[in-house]
């Protein structure tokens, strides 16, 4: 009998794989295969000198503080005085910067994004006899598996 | 104690995980870390995790720009006003603080396109590295934590990111900074009055030249606890998928071609 399950890369799978061999679960009856994901692999190209495309706020963050400079010092002759004039000027950057971000990913790299939610990055397959079934399949759900099937 | 002691097999490594915090050599833009080092000199050194030469900038930055108004002409000279500028600037400190300035995001941009080589190399070279660090004061490890609290984190007050993903010389170091620009800037005092609907009081109170550092402090802390647990995250990854492909994938193991059971 296997069970065949898939998990996301997290402290909770070794924990799974630690309960699996105190059950009694030798080593090569566990078998696990990391998943290359569909973001990941483009990466290595354009990143020689470049940051690693994960930072979406990077530039909002950049230009936010900048403008939230300018703001504050203007503020300090305006009526609403430098906090929120400040605030304001960062809020204003950040905005134009996330935009900027999003346009050069989304319309520039036309690069996919995972889908939101949860998306499976290891299959782990248990080799194990069928009265341990149930209990392999239990602590594999117990430890957060994204989905999990026993084959006969 | 650590689960792996580097014994200088590897020629380069990516990650040190220490009691202080999680090391890492990842790429970077080398644009983002200048223009930290343009908005605080110090920043972009300290994003880089070379501490030391952070701190001395900072600190340098903190003194120098005080001494010689740099702020105070910032704040004038973006009110238009470039007469009062020019003249509250102190002469005999304004020639020291320009070379340490444009040193400060030209070392920082050098060095950032160095590291990205040598991750690069260090990546290709694969070495593993200590993942697990307990002692008498602390314990680090890598695992998974959520960007998005960090960023709170650091809102609430710059350094509490930092903290949350256990980067304790830039957490130590912004909250002691910040302590100190929000007591000298009348900030939390400003505030105070803001809620309570009195503008006027508010802007009375403030000090110019202290709170013109506190953006780049906010802005920098987010950003830092931000792309820090980002990139712990997919170092974490990369490590599992090392650890399993090494322990779990047995040559004599064979896929079960049946049926699937309910």
């Amino acid at each position: 009998m296997q069970v065949f399950s898939t998990f996301e890369h997290h402290i909770s799978l070794e924990i799974a794989i630690g309960t699996l061999k105190r059950i009694g679960i030798p080593n090569e009856n566990i078998f696990a295969v990391p998943l290359d994901s569909q973001i990941e692999k483009p990466r290595l190209f354009d990143t020689l000198h470049r940051a690693d495309g994960t930072s979406l706020i990077d530039i909002g963050l950049a230009i936010g503080t900048g403008f939230s400079v300018i703001g504050a010092s203007i503020g300090l002759m305006l009526y609403w005085g430098p906090i929120i004039w400040g605030l304001i000027g960062a809020f204003i950057g950040f905005l134009i910067g996330f935009a900027i971000r999003l346009y050069v990913e989304y319309v520039v790299k036309k690069r996919k994004r995972a889908l939101k939610g949860e998306h499976s990055e290891v299959i782990l397959i248990i080799d194990c006899k069928e009265e341990q079934a149930e209990m392999v399949e239990s602590i594999l759900w117990k430890n957060y598996a994204i989905g999990v099937a026993k084959v006969k | 104690m650590q689960n792996y002691t580097p014994d200088n097999t590897a020629r380069r490594y990516t990650a040190y995980v220490s009691t202080v915090g999680t090391t890492q050599i990842h790429l970077r833009n080398p644009y983002i870390i200048a223009w930290w080092s343009a908005a605080f000199p110090g920043f972009g050194h300290l994003l880089l995790s070379k501490y030391l030469r952070g701190f001395v900038l900072f600190i340098w930055e903190v003194i120098v720009n005080l001494q010689a108004n740099i702020n105070l002409a910032i704040i004038y000279s973006f009110q238009g006003n470039f007469e009062t500028a020019t003249s509250v600037v102190d002469t005999r400190w304004l020639l020291l603080y320009t070379p340490v300035y444009f040193f400060a995001i030209w070392d920082s941009y050098r060095t950032t396109n160095d590291m990205n080589r040598v991750y690069t190399a260090s990546e290709l070279e694969g070495h593993r590295f200590n993942t697990f660090n307990i002692g008498p004061v602390e314990i680090n490890y890598l695992d998974k934590r959520n960007p998005l609290m960090a960023v709170v984190a650091s809102i609430i007050t710059p350094g509490l990111g930092q903290l949350y993903i256990h980067r304790i010389f830039t957490a130590f170091f912004v909250i002691i900074w910040v302590l100190l620009f929000f007591y000298f800037s009348h900030f939390p005092e400003a505030l105070t009055y803001l809620l309570q609907g009195e503008i006027q009081q508010a802007n009375s109170v403030i000090n110019a030249e202290w709170i013109l550092f506190l953006p780049s402090v906010y802005g920098f802390s987010m950003y830092d606890a931000y792309v820090n647990t980002v990139e712990n995250n997919k170092l974490f990854d990369r490590e599992q998928r090392q650890y399993l492909k090494d322990h779990y994938q047995n040559t004599s193991f064979k896929i079960l071609k049946g049926k699937k059971v309910d």
